[in-house]
C-alpha cells in the first residue's frame, strides 16, 4: 500500500515542461495509419477451432470461408447462432456430396453477424473457419447475405502495413 | 405571454402530461445536459444554475438502456458471452470475466492453470485500453485536445495486441465459461513486452504535459471533495474510492484466478479531489504494466486454456455471485441457476451506477465550470451504468 | 430560331439601358485621374494596352489609391489571406504535435485546398434561426465582427507610408475599437434567445472587459518611451534597439491579453465546448459561423501586427532585396521588366520582414492550443484584475526610468539621430 506522492510543482517549471514536451513531438513521426493506401498486416489466416482438442487456433475474425467438401450439413452452426444473432440460415445448393446427403449448407447474413466465432467453435468437421476480410460494404443489404458458393472462395487481403516502434516514435509503416 | 403559459399549461394537463413550470425565483436557471451535448456522453443530468453556482442536480440515466440482465435468460450460458460484452464494448475482458467466474462456479468447472494466465493478461490489456479512452476524453472535457489524441493514439498499440489475441480489436469475446477461447499466438510475448517498454516512457510525456501542467492543477485541485467517509458511505468504486484514501482493491482483497501469485501495490491518494480522481488511474495503469510483466513471466509454458465442457453446460440449481475490478470499479455478478442450461436470473452490478450517486453529492455547491471535471472523473461510463 | 432573336433583342435593351449611360458617366462625370501629367482618357488607356511598357504607371497610380490600400494590400485581402494561412498552418501545426494528420485529401499535397472546401461547405449550408431570436441583431452581429476586426487591421502600418488611415491617436483608435467586441458578443448571445449562448456571452464580456486594462497599460510603456500616439512614429522610433528588449515583461503582457481577447486557448471560455455546448456561438450555422471565423482569425493577424509594430520593430530589418532593379531610369522592355516606377526596394523589404515577424508571433499564438486546457473563470478574472495590472506598472515604472535616466528619449543615448 503506498501513498502516491503529491504533485508539487511552480508554475513556470510547469509551464515550461508542458512547452518542452509539446515542441518535442514536433519532430516524432505521425502515428496515422493511412487507411485505403496502407492497410494492416494479419499474421496467420484467421480465426479457427480444433474439435478434437476443444480450443481455437488464434486469428483474425473476419469473413467466413466454408469447406464445401467437408461441410456434412449438420446444422450446428446455425444453433448455435440462434441465441447470438440468428444470422446463419441452412439453405438447399445444387453440388452432390457424398458426406452431405440433404445437400444443405449454410448462407451467413453480414448484416447481423456479430463476428463473434462461436459457429466457428460449434461445427466439429473442420468445415467453417473465420478469414482476415473485414471489407465486405456493399450498397444493398442483400448483397450482404452471402451464399455457401460465396463463402468458399478465398479472399485475397494483401495488408502489410505494421506498428513499428523505434526511438523516434511509433509508426504504422 | 403569461396567458400563453397558462394556457399550455391548462391544455397539456387535461391530456394528461405536466410541464415543469419554470420556478418563480427568476435567479435559478434549469440547465439540461442531456444526450445531445458535447460535455455528457448518453447521459442526461438536469442542474439548476444560480448565477455560476449548482443548487440542484438530477441525473437521469436509462437512455441507452437495452435490457442486458433479461436477455440473459433466453440464451445458454455460452450464448450469452457475445451480447454481455457490449455495455462497455473495449473492457469487455473485464465484464465476461465475471461472469465466466460465477458460471463456473455455479456449473463446478476448474479452468486449467495457463487459461487463468491468459485471462489475467486481457484483462490487464483491456484495463489500459478502457483507461486511455477515459483520460482521453478527461482532457478534451477540459478542453485539451492534445490530451484527446495522445491517450487515443497510444491506445492502438493495446488493441493491437488484443486484436493478435483474440482476434478483435473491440468485443473481444475472449473469456468464456471454461477458461479463453484460444491460446497465444507466435511472437505474441515479445510483442506485448516492447509495447509495454514503450507505453511507459509514454506516460511520462503525459505526466508532462497534462498532470504538471499549472492550469490543469488549477482547474482541479480542491474541486469536489469527497471523504472518506462519504465515500465508504456512499458506496463508491474502484478509483473514486481509492482516491479518497481507502486503499481498497478487489484483486488484493478477494483475489481471484492467479492474483495471489503476483506482487503488486494498491496505488491510492488521499486528497480526494479531482486531481487526486485524475491521477490514480495513471497510477494503476503504471501498476497495471509491472502485473503483465509478472503474468507474461510466470505464466505455464505449456497446457491446456480451456476445459472441456458439453456445447450447453448446464449445473445444479444454486446461485453464485463473484466479483472482479474492472475500469470502473467492482464488476459483479449474481446468477441463479434452476438446472436447465439458460440461467433464471442475472444480475449484473457495475461499478459506474454506484458512482453515479456521488454526482448529485459533489456538484451541488460547486460552480458551473467545475462540471465537466467533477462528471468525468467519477469514471462514469453511461453505456454500462444502464445496462 | 426564335431564341436567337430574343437573345439579340436582350442583349440591345441592356446595352443601351445599362451600358451605354455607364460609359457616358464614366466618360463625362468622373474626374478622370492623371498620369504622368496626362489626363487617363479613353484613347490613352487603349494606346497603353497596345505598348504593354505604358500600363507601369497606371499601376503604379492604382497602388497608391486609397481604395486599393484598403480593400487590397495592408487592409482587408492582405488580411484575409494571412488569416486563411492561419486557419490552414494551424491545423496542420496543431496534427503535427498530436501525433497525426491533419487535412489530406483535399489538394494533391497535404490538403492545401482544405479551407476552400470548408468555405464552399458553409456557404451551402442552411442559416437556422431559432423561434423568439431577435432578427436584426441576429444578421448584424456578426457582420459587425468581421467590420470591426477589418477597422483594426485598416490602422496598422505594414511598411512606411503603406497605412489604410493614418490617424494620429493611431493607438487610442486601435483600442476604442477593440472596445466593440465584448458589444457584440453580448449582443449576438442576446438575441440568440437561448440559455447556453446567454451564459456564454456574458462569460466573453466578462473576460474581454477584464483583459482590455492590462492590454491598454502595456500598450502605454511603449508610448512613453516613443513619445508618439501614432503606429508609424512609434515603429519608426524603434530603430537601434527594438522595444522587447527594454520592456519584455510588458510584452508578456501584451501577449496574454491578446490571448484572452481572442478567445484562444487557455482562454475560450466563451466558447467551452464541453461546459456550455459552443458558448455564444451556440447558434450559429452556415455563413453565419463562417463570418464568425473568419473575423476571428483577422482578428489574429491584426493582434499579431500590433504586437509587432509595437514590440519588435515593426518593419525594421535588414535590407536584403536590391534597392532598385536597374541602375538610372530606363524605358522600353527593359523598364518594364524591371517595374520601373512601381519597384521600391525598401518597401519590399519591409513588406516582407513585417510578415515574417508577423507569422512568427502567430505561430507563437498557436502553441497554447496544443499543450494547455481551458481555464476557469474566476481564476481568470483574478489574474487579469490583479496580477497583470500589477506586472504593467512595474513595467510602466522601467520605462519611466529609462526616460528620465537619459537612455532612450529625446537626447538619450541609445536612440537614432
Amino acid at each position: 500500500m503506498t501513498i502516491a506522492t503529491k504533485i508539487s510543482s511552480s508554475s513556470a517549471a510547469g509551464m515550461i515542461k508542458a512547452i518542452e514536451s509539446g515542441s518535442k513531438h514536433l519532430v516524432i513521426k505521425r502515428f496515422t495509419l493511412r487507411y485505403p493506401e496502407q492497410k494492416l498486416k494479419f499474421i496467420g489466416d484467421g480465426y479457427q477451432f480444433d474439435p478434437k482438442r476443444g480450443v481455437g487456433i488464434a486469428g483474425s475474425r473476419g469473413r467466413h470461408i466454408l469447406f464445401h467438401d467437408k461441410c456434412t450439413g449438420c446444422q450446428l452452426c446455425a444453433i448455435a447462432c440462434e441465441g447470438i444473432a440468428e444470422a446463419i440460415g441452412m439453405v438447399k445448393v445444387d453440388e452432390q456430396w457424398k458426406h452431405n446427403k440433404k445437400s444443405i449448407m449454410p448462407q451467413i447474413d453480414f448484416g447481423k453477424c456479430v463476428f463473434c466465432g462461436l459457429c466457428v467453435d460449434a461445427c466439429p468437421f473442420y468445415a467453417l473457419y473465420m478469414t482476415n476480410d473485414y471489407e465486405l460494404s456493399s450498397f444493398t443489404k442483400e448483397h450482404l447475405i452471402y451464399t455457401p458458393a460465396q463463402l468458399a472462395i478465398k479472399p485475397k487481403y494483401d495488408g502489410n502495413v505494421e506498428l513499428k516502434i523505434d526511438n523516434m516514435g511509433a509508426t504504422h509503416g | 405571454m403569461e396567458k400563453n403559459l397558462e394556457h399550455q399549461i391548462d391544455e397539456s394537463e387535461k391530456l394528461g402530461m405536466q410541464i415543469v413550470k419554470e420556478s418563480e425565483d427568476d435567479r435559478l436557471m434549469t440547465l439540461s445536459v442531456g444526450p445531445q451535448h458535447p460535455g455528457s456522453g448518453h447521459f442526461r443530468f438536469t442542474i439548476k444554475v444560480d448565477g455560476d453556482y449548482v443548487v440542484h442536480c438530477d441525473p437521469d440515466p436509462g437512455y441507452v438502456h437495452r435490457g442486458e440482465e433479461k436477455m440473459c435468460e433466453y440464451r445458454n450460458f455460452i450464448q450469452n458471452i457475445p451480447h454481455l460484452e457490449r455495455p462497455v464494448i473495449h473492457d469487455s475482458a473485464n465484464i465476461t470475466y465475471s461472469y465466466s467466474l460465477a458460471v463456473e462456479e455455479l456449473v463446478g468447472i476448474q479452468v486449467p492453470r495457463r487459461g487463468q494466465f491468459i485471462r489475467a493478461i486481457a484483462s490487464e490489456l483491456d484495463r489500459q485500453i478502457y483507461t486511455l479512452y477515459w483520460l482521453a476524453i478527461y482532457g478534451i472535457f477540459l478542453g485539451h485536445s492534445t490530451m484527446f489524441m495522445w491517450p487515443t493514439g497510444d491506445r492502438e498499440l493495446f488493441i493491437d495486441l488484443m486484436d493478435a489475441l483474440s482476434g478483435a480489436r473491440v468485443t473481444h469475446a475472449f473469456n468464456i465459461p471454461g477458461g479463453v477461447r484460444n491460446d497465444i499466438p507466435d511472437g505474441f510475448k515479445d510483442k506485448c513486452l516492447r509495447h509495454i517498454s514503450y507505453f511507459e516512457k509514454r506516460l511520462k510525456e503525459y505526466e508532462d504535459i497534462f498532470y504538471t501542467n499549472p492550469l490543469f492543477i488549477q482547474r482541479t485541485e480542491g474541486v469536489g471533495i469527497l471523504t472518506k467517509e462519504d465515500a465508504i458511505g456512499l458506496g463508491v468504486t474502484g478509483s473514486v474510492l481509492r482516491a479518497s484514501g481507502v486503499p481498497y482493491d478487489i484483486r488484493k482483497a478477494e483475489p481471484y484466478d492467479v492474483y495471489n501469485e503476483i506482487d503488486f501495490k494498491v496505488q491510492y491518494m488521499k486528497s480526494g479531489d479531482s486531481l487526486a480522481r485524475a491521477y490514480v488511474p495513471l497510477l494503476d495503469m503504471k501498476e497495471s504494466c509491472h502485473i503483465m510483466r509478472q503474468l507474461l513471466d510466470k505464466m505455464p509454458e505449456s497446457g491446456e486454456v480451456r476445459a472441456k465442457l458439453q456445447p450447453t453446460p448446464k449445473g445444479p440449481p444454486g446461485e453464485a455471485y463473484r466479483r472482479v475490478e474492472s475500469g470502473r470499479g467492482a464488476l459483479g455478478y449474481y446468477i441463479v441457476s434452476d438446472g436447465s442450461p439458460k440461467p433464471y436470473r442475472v444480475k449484473i452490478s457495475v461499478g459506474s451506477f454506484r458512482n453515479m450517486i456521488a454526482l448529485p453529492h459533489l456538484l451541488v455547491g460547486s460552480k458551473l465550470a467545475d462540471m465537466p471535471s467533477v462528471y468525468w472523473s467519477l469514471n462514469y461510463w453511461p453505456v454500462e451504468a444502464d445496462r | 430560331m426564335a431564341s436567337i432573336i430574343w437573345l439579340i433583342l436582350w442583349i440591345l435593351i441592356i446595352v443601351s439601358l445599362v451600358g451605354l449611360p455607364l460609359i457616358f458617366i464614366i466618360l463625362f462625370y468622373l474626374p478622370l485621374p492623371p498620369v504622368n501629367g496626362e489626363v487617363l482618357t479613353p484613347y490613352l488607356f487603349l494606346s497603353m494596352m497596345v505598348d504593354p511598357t505604358r500600363t507601369l504607371p497606371i499601376l503604379h497610380f492604382i497602388i497608391h489609391t486609397d481604395l486599393f490600400k484598403v480593400a487590397v494590400f495592408p487592409g482587408f485581402s492582405f488580411a484575409a489571406l494571412l488569416a486563411a494561412v492561419t486557419i490552414f498552418v494551424e491545423r496542420k501545426f496543431l496534427a503535427k504535435m498530436q501525433l497525426r494528420i491533419g487535412p489530406l485529401y483535399c489538394g494533391k499535397i497535404e490538403g492545401i485546398l482544405q479551407l476552400l472546401a470548408d468555405g464552399l461547405k458553409l456557404i451551402a449550408k442552411e442559416i437556422i434561426i431559432p423561434s423568439g431570436a431577435d432578427k436584426p441583431i441576429f444578421w448584424a452581429a456578426p457582420i459587425a465582427f468581421v467590420a470591426t476586426a477589418a477597422a483594426v487591421v485598416a490602422l496598422i502600418p505594414v511598411a512606411p507610408g503603406w497605412v489604410a488611415a493614418d490617424v494620429n491617436v493611431g493607438i487610442i483608435a486601435v483600442f476604442a475599437i477593440l472596445g466593440f467586441f465584448p458589444l457584440i458578443a453580448l449582443l449576438f448571445s442576446w438575441a440568440s434567445n437561448s440559455k447556453y449562448p446567454f451564459i456564454g456571452g456574458l462569460r466573453a464580456l466578462h473576460q474581454m472587459i477584464a483583459f482590455e486594462i492590462p492590454f491598454f497599460l502595456s500598450a502605454l510603456s511603449v508610448v512613453i518611451l516613443s513619445g508618439s500616439l501614432n503606429l508609424t512614429d512609434i515603429a519608426k522610433a524603434q530603430h537601434p534597439y527594438w522595444y522587447i528588449f527594454f520592456l519584455p515583461i510588458s510584452a508578456f503582457v501584451f501577449f496574454i491579453s491578446s490571448l484572452a481577447e481572442l478567445e484562444r486557448i487557455p482562454f475560450d471560455l466563451p466558447e467551452a465546448e464541453s461546459e456550455i455546448v459552443a458558448g455564444w456561438l451556440t447558434e450559429t450555422s452556415g455563413m453565419i459561423f463562417g463570418l464568425i471565423q473568419l473575423g476571428s482569425y483577422v482578428k489574429v493577424y491584426a493582434l499579431s501586427a500590433l504586437f509587432v509594430v509595437l514590440f519588435l520593430g515593426g518593419w525594421a530589418g535588414p535590407q536584403i532585396f536590391p534597392k532598385e532593379l536597374a541602375h538610372g531610369p530606363t524605358a522600353g522592355l527593359m523598364g518594364l521588366l524591371t517595374l520601373q516606377g512601381v519597384y521600391n526596394g525598401v518597401t519590399v523589404n519591409a513588406i516582407f520582414w513585417f510578415t515574417v515577424k508577423t507569422l512568427g508571433i502567430i505561430m507563437l499564438m498557436l502553441l497554447p492550443r496544443g499543450i494547455s486546457p481551458r481555464i476557469r473563470i474566476d481564476i481568470l478574472l483574478h489574474t487579469g484584475w490583479y496580477k497583470l495590472i500589477v506586472l504593467t506598472f512595474i513595467n510602466m515604472f522601467i520605462a519611466l526610468a529609462l526616460i528620465y535616466g537619459g537612455i532612450l528619449g529625446p537626447g538619450g543615448l541609445l536612440t537614432a539621430h
